[in-house]
């Protein structure tokens, strides 16, 4: 790496700290750690009705209904 | 997700934060938050930057919605009767069409990356969430090693920006967005840094 673009490399470094990402990850990281495993499979239900599950959501992506 | 402290180390802490936050719109643009995350979006807080106002608003909208409503709105969205009210994928906002040649040229880079879509899976992999995933997938090298600033650069150049900041900007301003009117301030602001910010690494 030459001097000058190490030089960029630290501009760009300097520009995401004041970006405000640094906020923003920090909070991210806290919504990521959580609930990451596969989308709740098995909901609870009480009525035994029409349910919009994940299949029948599904389908109608699928059907384009 | 457990990184390996070993490649972790070797990645500047500036580019993890990036991962992060890519990381967090993935997951809200792949399906609707539920009861936790929305809870745990509630607390966040943002500072002075645009990026940081965006994730205050979030944080406030989420501390008012529940998840059934956000539900409601993300299928409004995305999903709807016949078809949401945006389709969030490269191919669409680049040609009009669906599974378009972007997607194909998207599928290209991928198998040279080395990433493949689950079989699960059935949307195409030009799907904003697909994109920020792998997006935070290449900075943390999930796909093998970390991509390197250049190659990053040349893929979100490709996939990423030439639509997604658009993409961003109508779901801000989405008749069905509320919560999701935030997450698209938050990419838009967010978009705006990345493309800043690989620019410096020109010349």
């Amino acid at each position: 790496m030459s001097a000058n673009s190490k030089d960029k490399a630290v501009g760009r470094r300097d520009f995401l700290k004041l970006s405000g990402v640094a906020a923003a990850a920090g909070g991210a990281a806290l919504v990521n750690s959580e609930g990451d495993a596969e989308a709740s499979e098995a909901k609870e239900v009480s009525s035994s009705g029409y349910r919009e599950t994940d299949h029948v959501k599904t389908y109608y992506k699928l059907a384009r209904f | 997700m457990a990184l390996d402290p070993a490649v972790t180390a070797e990645i500047i802490e500036e580019d993890l934060l990036r991962a992060h936050v890519y990381r967090l719109l993935a997951k809200l643009l792949r399906a609707s938050p539920d009861k936790d995350t929305l809870h745990s979006i509630s607390q966040l807080n943002g500072d002075d930057s645009e990026l940081g106002q965006a994730l205050a608003t979030l944080a406030k909208v989420a501390g008012k919605v529940t998840a059934e409503q956000t539900a409601e709105e993300y299928q409004n969205l995305f999903i709807g009767v016949g078809r949401g009210e945006l389709l969030p994928y490269g191919s669409y906002y680049l040609t009009g069409f669906l599974n378009e040649k972007p997607l194909a040229k998207l599928r290209k880079d991928m198998a040279a990356i080395g990433i493949e879509r689950r079989d699960a899976v059935c949307e195409p992999e030009d799907h904003i969430a697909a994109l920020c995933e792998m997006m935070a997938g290449l900075i943390t090298g999930e796909y093998g090693e970390p991509l390197a600033l250049a190659e990053q650069k040349r893929f979100y150049g490709t996939h990423v920006e030439p639509w997604a900041a658009h993409f961003f900007t109508d779901l801000e301003g989405a008749r069905s967005s509320k919560l999701y009117g935030a997450i698209g301030s938050i990419g838009k602001a967010f978009m705006d840094i990345e493309t800043s910010a690989f620019r410096m690494l020109e010349q």
